[in-house]
């Protein structure tokens, strides 16, 4: 006979479980389950589910893990390499050791789907809608791939021979292998998009043409001017201008003469420029005004010009040239800089009595490129040399989009991606304004504070290998090396999951009262991030209001910040699920 | 991460009379999981009793029987052997008691057991003192700690309960806290499959008694732990000395920080505390440097 057993209990024992005492009603407060943006995810400029993805590679799900990174970036394998992962700067855990590697990660995914051939899942349904994209680089690849996935018509034009825009003709393949550039653009030609190759909009009258031809029109054509510098005269044989340099290097052509080459700037281009001379032999020396500390390049682009011999004059900049018997003088200053408050912006003060010379046998500058937008004139508007958007990159002409480099000053490769995934959700809200509906999270990023670091002991980031210094030079083949199989497991795991449930059980069994329930596999809708779990894992909790007396230590052990909190003030005793 | 891995059976039921935050009952959900159906509890009057019982409704799954406070050990020697005479010698019996019931009034009757070595599994709840009767001194309190009898801080140090157990010889003695439930589930399952008297000191952060906010318990005993204030050990035989967590990586200051009744200590009143940490800790170093390591 034991205690519980109600009906044959004799009086000499107690006749019930604690259980008819609700003890929930002691309850002032009570624990919600909520999903609240990554810092990585508030600061990845295509808005990735990076939290998620992370996760389910950490359980092996490397298709599922693709997928979810495929929703936002059909590029997970470029991004991977050269994304500049202002996601790894927000991350969390950089307060308890090092950032999680997402960018090694994100590679190493994209990779898989490569070598595996992965395949995106068919598209739904047609739509007789049709939009024309104009400007085959990331921005305009994006917006196309996720037009198609939404079923519209996709007909995309690119003044080149190949696509790829800036990804190919300005990112050189030590950085970028051709191979992965190819694959990743192909699988999104694949879908069903009407490509028309090396047609060039010339003015604004073949854009008048294709806005009437089709639904919409999204215009990313980039920004291929490059800005001049004064002092130099663009008319000699000994200037080069980058952008050219590094096109033609796309196709295996060398432009240079003389073996000293000087490149002017601090940001990739220029160095991209400086380390692609270098596996030319050449001899090269960088000249930027920023301080080593604050050029617009990645630190591990710098790290890496210098491992291979680039040379670099930082702080100063050139004031005149003279051409000698052998090779140009650049009379050169030293000067004192200060960053301003938006990107590209800055002041200089020069250092009087610091001048000095440099001589190269061609200058190469790399200080920026601008938006040819008297192409348009007449018909879009233009604000500070870009083109002027509203909210939803709609350009001052209804019914025409416009983003990456020609739209924003922000001139990275996945800004681009993310430019061209908002453009596709406004096209598609324009053209069908009923079924897109737009994403908000105004939710605060979870802080470090949220998260309990208990869980986690110290582990140094793995970090990817590079290809050895005596080889680097000797042609263009890509410098970093991808994460082994458990170099990625282990990275996988270093991730925090900020604000997105891990089903760990913590909640479950550190609550004194057993009001947390385990919901079962069936009870949960199919949301992506909940598909598997082991044998004996909770798939989603919910609280018993009946006996939850508030004291908060689930939320105190939850690891990931997936549980907060909330003021209850209500009487009611029905089981509130997880969301 | 490290997951927990015990397996809940639903031994110990929702609706007791904890306070909100008590990690008492969490490690009483964790032990009487751990022990199993065939078992029955022995309680002495404390948070514990309180917390299993409130007639005619009961907490646990298994039979309890309310004994009185000088005699857990005593009453569970009484109720093992009446089941050994049954010819039921599998089933566990498990005492539950807390530092009052153990350092102090039920110090002969446990004293009595281990000597003559019965088979039981002892669990002393130390709060380090009287709280289920509003917060009064035991022989566990530590040096300074305010309680409703100490006003102005303990005098004296905490009674080393485990050193006077090991003088006893008895097979099995374990600390653990709530900071570590897979510690405390482990410790349990060993000392439930050796036979003779088996005693599991859990430290308990009372929430209202120490000062400690109602989420904080967890966290206060993994800083317990952390601090080396209270060192997860077993000791084997009485003899041999293992300790689970091997490093001691902070001062005490955190540790004292998350509660009220240590709020008033002077500079001079921690670094004494501090001294008796250290001195603590090598001395159990010492012992496990000369244990001959037989069950690590």
């Amino acid at each position: 006979m034991v205690a519980t057993d109600k009906q044959q209990a004799s009086p000499l024992w107690t006749t019930t479980t604690s259980e008819v005492r609700l003890t929930g009603t002691w309850r002032e407060a009570k624990p919600d389950y909520h999903v609240a943006p990554s810092p990585c995810h508030g600061a990845c400029p295509v808005q990735g589910d990076i939290a998620s993805w992370i996760q389910q590679v950490s359980r092996s799900e490397y298709y599922g893990a693709w997928l979810t990174l495929m929703e936002n970036n059909p590029f997970p394998a470029i991004a991977g390499r050269i994304c500049h992962h202002p996601c790894e700067t927000a991350c969390n855990r950089q307060q308890l050791d090092e950032t999680v590697g997402i960018c090694s990660l994100e590679r190493f995914v994209g990779d898989m789907a490569l070598t595996q051939s992965w395949a995106l899942p068919a598209i739904k349904q047609d739509d007789d809608c049709s939009v024309a994209i104009v400007g085959g680089g990331p921005a305009g690849l994006s917006c196309a791939y996720q037009l198609r996935r939404r079923g519209f018509k996709v007909a995309l034009y690119e003044a080149r021979d190949q696509l790829g825009g800036l990804m190919r003709y300005g990112i050189p393949s030590y950085r970028l292998d051709r191979a992965i550039l190819d694959a990743e653009i192909e699988r999104i030609i694949d879908l069903g998009i009407d490509l028309h190759l090396e047609v060039e909009l010339q003015d604004q009258a073949a854009l008048k043409r294709l806005h009437k031809e089709y639904d919409a029109v999204y215009l990313a054509t980039g920004a291929s001017q490059s800005k001049n510098l004064p002092m130099l005269d663009y008319q000699q044989p000994w200037v080069l201008d980058s952008a050219a340099f590094l096109a033609a290097m796309s196709h295996g052509q060398n432009m240079l003469l003389g073996e000293r080459i000087l490149v002017i700037g601090g940001g990739s281009a220029a160095i991209d420029t400086a380390r692609s001379a270098r596996r030319l032999g050449k001899a090269v020396t960088i000249l930027a005004l920023e301080p080593e500390h604050l050029l617009p390049a990645q630190t591990i682009e710098v790290t890496e010009a210098l491992e291979e011999g680039v040379e670099f004059v930082c702080g100063a900049m050139m004031q005149s040239t003279q051409v000698k018997d052998k090779g140009v003088q650049l009379h050169c200053v030293k000067v004192d800089f200060s960053a301003g408050a938006e990107r590209g912006e800055f002041a200089i003060d020069v250092l009087t009595g610091s001048e000095f010379n440099l001589v190269a046998d061609t200058v190469i500058p790399a200080i920026g490129q601008q938006v040819d937008m008297d192409r348009w004139a007449g018909l879009l508007a233009a604000d500070q040399g870009l083109a002027q958007t509203d909210q939803g990159w709609q350009t001052s002409c209804r019914g025409i989009f416009a983003g990456g480099d020609m739209a924003s000053m922000d001139r990275f490769v996945t800004h681009a991606v993310g430019m061209g995934k908002q453009a596709a959700q406004a096209i598609s809200h324009y053209l069908r304004p009923h079924t897109e509906v737009a994403q908000v999270k105004t939710e605060k990023p979870v802080g470090f504070e949220a998260i309990n670091s208990y869980y986690y002991p110290i582990s140094k980031r793995q970090k990817q290998k590079q290809t050895e210094l005596e080889t680097r030079l000797d042609g263009f083949s890509e410098v970093q090396q991808a994460l082994s199989d458990h170099g990625a497991m282990i990275e996988a795991g270093r991730c925090f999951s900020c604000g997105t449930c891990t089903y760990c059980d913590n909640c479950f069994y550190h609550c004194p009262d057993m009001a947390i329930t385990k919901l079962a596999t069936s009870e949960i809708d199919g949301s992506p991030n909940r598909a598997q779990s082991g044998p004996s894992r909770g798939i989603g909790y919910s609280i018993k209001s009946d006996y939850c007396k508030g004291c908060g230590l689930c939320v105190a052990e939850c690891p990931t910040g997936s549980i907060i909190m909330r003021e209850d003030t209500g009487c009611s005793t029905k089981q509130e699920s997880c969301s | 991460m490290e997951l927990i891995d015990y397996q809940d059976d639903g031994h110990f039921f929702s609706g007791h009379v904890a306070c909100a935050g008590c990690v008492e009952a969490l490690a009483l959900r964790v032990i009487l999981n751990t022990v199993g159906s065939d078992a029955m509890a022995v309680v002495a009057p404390s948070c514990s009793a309180v917390i299993c019982g409130g007639y005619p409704a009961s907490a646990l799954k298994i039979p309890v029987f309310h004994t009185t406070l000088e005699s857990a050990a005593a009453s569970a020697s009484g109720v093992k052997r009446g089941l050994v005479a049954q010819g039921k010698t599998e089933t566990t019996v498990v005492a539950l008691a807390g530092d009052g019931g153990t350092y102090d009034i039920g110090l002969q009757a446990l004293s009595s057991a281990a000597e003559r070595n019965e088979d039981i599994l002892y669990i002393c709840f130390d709060n380090e003192g009287y709280m289920n009767t509003g917060g009064q001194k035991s022989s566990s309190t530590p040096k300074s700690a305010v309680t409703g009898s100490t006003p102005a801080g303990k005098e004296t140090s905490k009674k080393n309960m485990v050193e006077i157990l090991a003088a006893h010889r008895i097979p099995y003695i374990a600390t653990t806290s709530p900071g570590d439930l897979n510690d405390m589930a482990a410790k349990v399952e060993k000392a439930k499959a050796i036979r003779g008297t088996k005693v599991i000191i859990v430290l308990i952060p009372c929430l209202a008694g120490w000062g400690v906010v109602d989420d904080g318990a967890v966290k206060t005993a993994r800083l317990a732990v952390d601090s080396g204030v209270f060192p997860l050990l077993e000791v084997f035989g009485g003899h041999d000395y293992v300790l689970n967590k091997t490093t001691k990586n902070q001062p005490i200051n955190d540790y004292l920080k998350q509660q009220k009744r240590y709020r008033h200590m002077s500079v001079e009143q921690i670094a004494s505390l501090q001294a008796e940490v250290d001195e603590q800790w090598q001395r159990i170093q010492k012992r496990v440097e000369v244990s001959s390591g037989f069950e690590a």
